[in-house]
């Protein structure tokens, strides 16, 4: 398993962010559903050792983030976008990528090649040179995706990935999401279950800091259809279902 | 080190260096570097010593505001771009990653101090006639560039806000203003820890000629920005632990052991040389090229530098130091009209020569008129174009006649504070001398008024220096041949001059 928590609790304060979270996922592709404020940004950032957990086991990749070595060992095959991506826009797109792909303490001698890969994979290769500062809000998005996977991660997170890109390029990184689901594990925090019914193999959704629901998502389907859902597509349904009872 | 791990940060840095902000202050920069600093040392006379002085009292003033608000800017950078959380989950430790940004900044800063520093150079180089480009001043002004480029930079680590840089720009250039300060007053008897300013205030003009400038002084400010730089690498390493909660123990725990313990020992060790150096700087004296650290100095540089002068005229030989070799026409042109008056008299002086401060006086056998690069001629050794000529002329004239008329004959070498004030008559020779010499000769009001004029007023001496003067070159010659003694000692009155 590439993630392993087990009663995880995160506070700020008074305020319990991640509550008692246990949860497993090897390979494949994870979607992290939830209201605002359910605690997906702040699960994403344990899982991306940004944060630490105020208490419960975390392990990642095999090993124990808490301990330094064992957390810069998982940094290095960690990927990891924001949803608010920052940018130095003095930097040019393969500058940004490479500038990432070494601080990921990525062999020096396969950088220049994974950083061109990177790249072309979110379809930028035309844009290589140009500075962030001239790029649209969709391209930083896409230069933002291609920092997070040019060291080949085995831990892929993203939250909300998908924001300001166009709908072919919704459709690309779907497809890019799939390839590293065969080998990696993906976690995708997001608001559009369009995303996880196309590209997801499992759907963890959350509320008030607990994974109300963990299945597939045919069967996130499937409690829409039997559930009090509301919405326009299966998806939805079943997302307000669970949602509703959780609050009840 | 392994070539992989080598060329890792290798790369990090030729990014920043490649993206980096300062290459755009660099302008203005180079600007103020040539209004201020260049300028200004265009007016120094052609000692590198001197000129050298420009780097720590100006370029310090040109680069401080830059070197501190770039450092800031360039740290704050993650806390204004939002990248801290993608930052935080890379493998490089936060230091390694702000080494090279902080490494880029100085890497531009230094480039640009450098440039400036080879430009004064370049421009006393066109001039010197003796002697080299001194090092310690560019090494104090490098480090000076890069405590206060760290300063900022730990400044924009911490409190990464947009007003950080401005800020720290301010500081940095209240930091340089009391440090000139405190440097422009020190004094023999002041607390000598002002010294571990940089800033130096206009050296005397043949400083660095006749002696070496003792290093003592510039290792101590080496050693004290040094070991501010060195603690606040320290604190730059240690601070991601405060920002951990859970307590420190814990904090330590997650940032690492190792790494938390470097830090504290780079901060101990900066402390700890930065004391040393203001310890230092507390037992610094007066020597005879400036201010000696009897623990850091060597007693071998307080020897003279050996150097062959440079002389002109066969009658009565004018001699600079080579290093004034410029000069020696205008020199020789203002003492030889003035030494062929007093040719053939009891004592007079047969060559002039050019002597460390502190050494003048008529001296010798056959007697030599040792005169120094500082007193009485300051105006004219190195003096800037655009100087009263005739003024300096005069008051060199008038050094030379003063030490053979009024100073006590053949004492030799003697300080100035034992120069007595020249008598109503000693005042009226002199003037005259130096009438025909063409010049005119210039007493204080309280030389005049005071007990050796006994009384004379201006005007009576004036007078009697007129009567002397007309008296035919002869007549003057003789006079004096007879009564130089008594017109030394005082016994002369104006009433008994021809």
């Amino acid at each position: 398993m590439n993630i392993e928590l087990s009663d995880i609790t995160r506070k700020f304060g008074r305020n319990t962010a991640v509550d008692r979270v246990t949860l497993e996922a090897g390979p494949g592709v994870l979607g992290l559903l939830g209201p605002n404020g359910a605690g997906k940004t702040s699960l994403l950032r344990m899982l991306a050792t940004i944060l630490p957990p105020s208490s419960g086991q975390l392990t990642l990749l095999g090993r124990d983030p808490g301990n330094p070595a064992d957390r810069r060992e998982i940094r290095r095959r960690l990927g990891y976008l924001p949803q608010n991506l920052g940018y130095y826009p003095s930097f040019t797109v393969v500058e940004f990528v490479e500038y990432f792909a070494l601080l990921k303490e990525m062999p020096p001698h396969l950088v220049t090649k994974a950083v061109a890969a990177a790249v072309e994979k979110v379809d930028l290769g035309s844009k290589a040179k140009a500075k962030l500062r001239t790029l649209s809000g969709g391209m930083l998005r896409r230069v933002g995706i291609a920092q997070a996977i040019v060291n080949e991660p085995e831990l892929l997170l993203f939250d909300e990935p998908t924001a300001g890109l166009d709908p072919e390029q919704r459709v690309a990184f779907r497809a890019l999401m799939r390839d590293f689901g065969q080998t990696a594990t993906v976690v995708v925090s997001t608001h559009l279950v369009e995303d996880v019914g196309a590209a997801c193999s499992e759907v963890a959704l959350m509320s008030n800091g607990k994974i109300v629901f963990r299945g597939t998502p045919a069967e996130l389907t499937v409690r829409g259809e039997t559930g009090q859902g509301v919405g326009d597509a299966p998806l939805e349904r079943g997302y307000s279902a669970i949602l509703a009872a959780a609050r009840a | 080190m392994s070539a992989v791990a080598l060329s890792r940060p290798a790369r990090v840095l030729r990014i920043e260096i490649r993206r980096s902000v300062v290459p755009w202050s660099v302008p203005l920069i180079l600007a103020l570097f040539f209004f201020d600093s260049y300028r200004t040392a265009a007016g120094f006379p052609p000692n590198w010593t001197v000129h050298a002085s420009a780097i720590t009292n100006n370029l310090a003033w040109d680069f401080a505001p830059f070197a501190a608000g770039l450092g800031a800017w360039v740290a704050s950078r993650e806390g204004r771009r939002n990248t801290g959380d993608l930052l935080a989950t890379t493998a490089r430790p936060a230091w390694a990653r702000q080494a090279a940004a902080l490494g880029a900044t100085l890497f531009w800063l230094l480039l640009t101090f450098l440039a400036a520093v080879a430009a004064l150079y370049i421009q006393v180089a066109l001039q010197a006639t003796w002697g080299g480009p001194p090092l310690w001043p560019v090494v104090v002004g490098a480090v000076q560039v890069v405590t206060l480029a760290v300063l900022g930079f730990t400044a924009g680590a911490l409190f990464p806000g947009r007003f950080t840089a401005p800020l720290a720009a301010i500081g940095a250039f209240l930091l340089v203003f009391i440090g000139f300060h405190a440097a422009l007053n020190l004094t023999p008897d002041s607390s000598t820890n002002a010294l571990l300013s940089p800033a130096t205030g206009l050296p005397l003009e043949d400083v660095g000629v006749f002696y070496h400038v003792a290093p003592d002084v510039a290792i101590a400010q080496v050693m004290f920005m040094g070991g501010i730089t060195v603690a606040l690498l320290g604190v730059l390493v240690v601070a991601p632990v405060f920002r951990v909660r859970g307590g420190l123990s814990g904090a330590v725990g997650r940032a690492g052991r190792p790494l938390c313990a470097a830090g504290v020992v780079l901060l101990a060790a900066g402390v700890a040389a930065s004391w040393t150096a203001f310890a230092l700087t507390g037992t610094a004296k007066l020597g005879v090229s400036g201010w000696d650290i009897p623990a850091l100095h060597d007693a071998a540089s307080d020897q003279p530098i050996p150097y062959t002068p440079d002389c002109a005229g066969t009658a009565f030989p004018v001699c600079v130091h080579p290093a004034f070799s410029g000069d020696l026409p205008a020199a020789a042109a203002a003492l030889q009209p003035v030494a062929a008056e007093l040719k053939g008299l009891p004592g007079a002086p047969v060559r002039a020569e050019e002597v460390p401060a502190a050494g003048e006086g008529v001296s010798g056998t056959p007697p030599v008129y040792h005169y120094d690069g500082n007193n009485g001629i300051a105006p004219f050794l190195g003096s800037p174009a655009g100087a009263d000529n005739a003024r300096w002329r005069a008051g060199f004239q008038q050094e030379l006649l003063t030490e053979f008329i009024a100073g006590p004959p053949n004492a030799g070498p003697r300080p100035d504070a034992s120069v007595l004030p020249p008598t109503a008559a000693q005042q009226a020779v002199i003037t005259a001398l130096m009438t025909v010499a063409g010049s005119q000769a210039q007493f204080g009001e309280d030389m005049t008024n005071g007990h050796p004029t006994a009384g004379a007023t201006p005007a009576q001496i004036d007078a009697a220096a007129q009567r002397f003067a007309s008296l035919s070159t002869a007549a003057r010659h003789a006079w004096l041949a007879a009564h130089l003694p008594a017109l030394r000692v005082g016994e002369i009155t104006l009433a008994q001059l021809p």
